[in-house]
């Protein structure tokens, strides 16, 4: 019984979020969707620098290749979907492209690169003139078309916005989807011993760089696939917004909160660091010392619980001595 | 297919720098026995492991294996060919289980496999080496025989023809001792070449055919086990000079 109960949850929440629209004010379904990006964003860069172990701070580049992929298109007069899997490749062959030479580099050296690459990338996108520069760029409206055509008695701005509500949640789901099937795969048990030991895997014939550059690539284009809806439901994008260091560490910060490298934590750092980040946003006072904040997040997470949020569940139920098996043994996994 | 050369290096050296640890070694290792690798601590036997294994690039010389050269390959790619190594230190995935670490090697060894008969065969390979009972265990909890059981079990899942076996005994109590070695006679006549490095001489004299002694990086012996174990120049670098030694 107890092994249906994981499941059944996440159905039922899914059901939940996926019928919101009927039940939930747009406010509040513009939370949730700000709340699934940043699922998205911590899931997907969780299969390279949680289950991988290979910490990046260099994933807002990605981030930023789907959005300007998604944008310049459109103003050729792509269809904004349609440009999803021209970004997803552009943000892959990038990642594979700096992920040859700098997987030679282990642990901080690594992570190192990773900002110097992506800030790299910012600059780029800032100083030349087909981006649009630093001022960044707008978007047509050419979308919103699908829902409206099939539900003609909506009105078009309300399609609009259930058309962005639904790709993001069917985005979070996707995403999630793929980390819970990495986990039991072959490819996950390569990830995970490589995290743990890279030398030992290579030695039992894990080919190491192999499986770093297929977890690199993929979680760049699952990052670009959330760089594309951003700016499909912005229609506007700049390098700071996309491209920014900012992001770049709001999108490890959150894994780091919920629990690394498991599947449960980074969806429960998401959700927490996105509802701080839209109560903050309210806040005059807390919006300019927000990187404050979240600097010192970073340093209470690694201080005294280093798994997180799970991990804190793990302790306070070993605490009470009973229940909650699942999420012991998530916990047990990631580290 | 006994008496059939599996293993062969010629004039294997390794430079580290200024310190050569191996100097122009060549051996060969013929199908099936068990040969040992003897010498004091410094004396570049691990180092040796690792050039066959393809961890270290050897500096220079060559390395076949069953008359294919595979020096310069990388150390899974030798893997999968069928030569496998465990390490003296141990080196286990600590936040999976014991089942989890044998699975790594049975998913990406020489013959990789999946699913239910990856599963099955892990379990196999746990009963043999007398690990089915901890199988559940984090590989964190394990005692230091089971860790070296563990690193020869992970060993093992990868199918090699040939493994190489670096201390396995150290730190073990008698007992276990004794264990070890029925385990490695059982690895070798299930069909495999077994190399080891070893510093218990009881234990290489009772179950290695032939051995090789290093000493400073050079091979200073090699023949039959008790031929070898009796060389004066084997003595004398273990225990320095007679007159010295009394």
């Amino acid at each position: 019984m107890k092994r249906y109960l994981g499941p059944a949850a996440a159905a039922l929440l899914v059901i939940a979020l996926f019928s919101g629209p009927g039940y939930l004010e747009r406010g509040s379904l513009n939370d949730i969707w700000n709340v699934s990006l940043y699922v998205v964003l911590a899931s997907a860069w969780n299969i390279m620098g949680g289950m991988a172990g290979q910490v990046s701070f260099g994933y807002s580049a990605f981030l930023g290749m789907g959005a300007y992929a998604t944008v310049l298109l459109c103003l050729h007069g792509w269809n904004a979907y349609a440009t999803i899997p021209v970004g997803m490749a552009v943000a892959a062959v990038f990642a594979v492209i700096v992920g040859l030479p700098t997987f030679r580099l282990r642990g901080p050296y690594f992570t190192i690169a990773t900002i110097g690459v992506s800030e790299a990338v910012r600059v780029f996108a800032q100083g030349v003139e087909w981006t649009g520069g630093s001022s960044g760029r707008r978007m047509p409206i050419q979308y919103g078309d699908f829902l409206h055509k099939w539900l003609p008695d909506v009105p078009r701005g309300q399609a609009i916005f259930l058309e962005n509500y639904y790709a993001m949640l069917i985005l979070a789901v996707v995403v999630v989807g793929t980390v819970w099937y990495i986990q039991r795969s072959r490819f996950g048990l390569a990830l995970a011993a490589i995290k743990q030991d890279i030398d030992a895997a290579e030695a039992l014939g894990v080919s190491a760089t192999w499986f770093k550059v297929r977890a690199h690539a993929l979680s760049a284009a699952l990052m670009a696939i959330a760089g594309s809806l951003f700016a499909i439901n912005f229609q506007y994008i700049a390098p700071n917004s996309v491209f920014a260091f900012n992001m770049s560490l709001q999108i490890v910060l959150m894994p780091v909160i919920g629990g690394v490298g498991t599947l449960v934590g980074p969806i429960i750092g998401g959700v927490v660091f996105g509802y701080l980040q839209i109560k903050l946003l309210t806040i005059q006072a807390l919006r300019d010392s927000n990187l404050l904040i979240y600097g010192m997040l970073l340093i209470v997470v690694m201080l005294f619980e280093p798994r997180g949020v799970l991990g804190l569940i793990d302790r306070v139920v070993k605490f009470v001595g009973r229940g909650l098996p699942k999420a012991r043994k998530e916990a047990r996994h990631a580290a | 297919m006994p008496h059939e050369v599996i293993l062969q290096a010629k004039g294997v050296t390794k430079r580290f720098g200024g310190l050569t640890a191996v100097n122009n070694v060549s051996f060969e290792v013929t199908q099936g026995e068990i040969f040992g690798l003897i010498g004091p601590n410094g004396a570049g036997k691990t180092t040796l492991f690792s050039c066959l294994v393809g961890a270290y690039p050897p500096t220079s010389g060559e390395i076949y294996f069953k008359g294919k050269r595979i020096d310069g390959m990388h150390n899974h790619a030798v893997v999968r060919m069928g030569i496998v190594r465990t390490h003296q230190i141990v080196k286990p995935f600590r936040e999976m289980s014991v089942f989890g670490n044998v699975l790594v090697g049975a998913s990406f060894g020489s013959k990789p496999k999946s699913g239910a008969v990856a599963a099955k065969f892990v379990g196999e390979i746990l009963k043999f080496c007398g690990l089915a009972h901890r199988a559940e265990a984090p590989a964190s909890s394990l005692t230091i025989g089971e860790l070296k059981r563990l690193e020869i079990s992970r060993a093992l899942a990868t199918e090699p023809e040939v493994i190489m076996l670096d201390e396995v005994m150290g730190g073990l109590n008698p007992a276990e001792i004794n264990d070890a070695m029925a385990l490695i006679r059982q690895i070798r006549d299930s069909g495999k070449t077994v190399l080891m490095i070893e510093h218990h001489m009881k234990a290489v004299a009772g179950v290695c055919e032939r051995a090789m002694v290093l000493n400073f990086g050079n091979k200073i012996a090699e023949g039959t086990t008790r031929d070898v174990l009796n060389d004066p120049r084997v003595v004398e670098a273990y225990l320095g000079d007679h007159s010295a030694a009394g």
